[in-house]
């Protein structure tokens, strides 16, 4: 039993140092007409070619695609709808993620004028594109770091177990002496 | 992998992890005296930890899953050590839904319990070589066992049997090669110094 405690105690000091896990996830944003963004296991590695799709907010599937040799994606889609980006490794891993449409009618392709200056609607609009574009990394790296294990969670799940085996031990422990 | 995550697998898959689960947890609650607690406690927390020792493979990445050491040193008590440690992590880490709990369980208490008798076969008490080998084979054979009913779980709920068994075939194979080794290596060392632990009887 004491070999036991110390070999648990030993993983337990192994595992201190950065832990993966192997959830799949799954991040992406509305950047200008597509959808882009990375599929990745939580903690670690990219999910390198693995299928994805697109589904439009009633659930019909508008677009398939392959992550590429980064884990990144990037499929034109309407922008201003919602859809759910649903990546299934094929071996009983899956994560989905909901995106936001921008709400706003697509823009006219052809500006009606050809002056220099741009109108308000236009103007506003390559703001919100140049921030989510500048956000975009900071936002993945937020997303990776909630997803990563922490030592504090691991310590708390042992002694977790230990409680509650206890206290399994100790009702035992009681109804044998009353009996 | 051996935790899969909610809205993969079909309902009437949910329904057998869970009769699965609980029967074993009964059984295995039932038959365990208080004395033999602290060891359920102790091998839970290690398989807790030990789904966070990562190997890279393929597309995936996996893990050490050491059940079947927990069925060799618990028998069926297997069961309840596994449920409380999947569950945590799947409060935790967030590894599995809770929805499928059951399910996981099964896939990796079934194994457990399948090595452990496995292991009380093979072995001849006194014999340490001998224990050590027992104990490889049991953990490679619960390893491939949870592999293919992870597999089936997965060909239950719709997904095509053939290409998900053999991408798990792939990644489970390291894993199955280190924990044959650790297993192997583990139970020599308990032969020698307490072979009392052995064989799943507390």
């Amino acid at each position: 039993m004491m070999r036991m405690m110390a070999m648990a105690g030993l993983l337990v000091m192994a595992l201190a140092a950065p832990a993966l896990a192997h959830k799949l996830k799954v991040f992406a944003v509305v950047e200008g007409d597509a959808l882009a963004g990375t599929a990745y296991f939580a903690g670690g590695g990219k999910a390198v070619d693995v299928a994805g799709r697109i589904a439009g907010p009633d659930g019909t599937v508008v677009a398939e695609f392959r992550t590429d040799a980064d884990g990144r994606f990037r499929v034109p889609v309407d922008a201003a709808r919602a859809h759910t980006v649903t990546i299934d490794s094929g071996d009983g891993h899956v994560a989905s993620l909901t995106v936001a449409g921008t709400g706003a009618a697509p823009p006219a392709v052809a500006a009606p004028s050809a002056s220099p200056q741009l109108s308000g609607d236009d103007l506003s609009r390559r703001i919100d594109e140049a921030v989510a574009r500048q956000l975009r990394p900071l936002r993945e790296q937020l997303d990776a770091h909630d997803s990563r294990v922490r030592a504090m969670d691991v310590l708390g799940g042992i002694g977790f177990i230990f409680g509650l085996f206890g206290t399994g031990a100790w009702i035992a422990s009681r109804r044998g002496r009353k009996a | 992998m051996a935790h899969i995550p909610d809205g993969v697998v079909s309902i009437p898959v949910l329904a057998a992890g869970a009769a699965v689960t609980l029967a074993g947890c009964g059984l295995g609650l039932r038959r365990l005296p208080p004395e033999a607690v602290p060891r359920v406690a102790v091998l839970s927390a290690v398989f807790f930890v030990a789904s966070l020792v990562h190997l890279p493979a393929g597309v995936s990445s996996v893990h050490l899953i050491l059940n079947g050491l927990m069925g060799i040193t618990l028998g069926v008590a297997a069961f309840p050590a596994i449920l409380v440690a999947l569950l945590l992590q799947a409060v935790l880490f967030g590894f599995g839904g809770l929805v499928v709990l059951g399910v996981n369980v099964m896939n990796m208490a079934v194994p457990a319990v399948l090595a452990g008798a496995l292991f009380t076969v093979l072995n001849r008490p006194g014999d340490g070589r001998r224990a050590a080998l027992a104990g490889g084979v049991s953990a490679a054979v619960a390893v491939a066992a949870t592999a293919l009913m992870v597999a089936l779980s997965l060909a239950l709920s719709g997904q095509e049997f053939l290409p998900a068994a053999k991408l798990l075939g792939l990644t489970y194979v390291p894993v199955l090669v280190v924990e044959t080794v650790f297993t192997a290596a583990a139970v020599g060392l308990v032969a020698r110094v307490r072979p009392g632990l052995l064989g799943g009887k507390p």
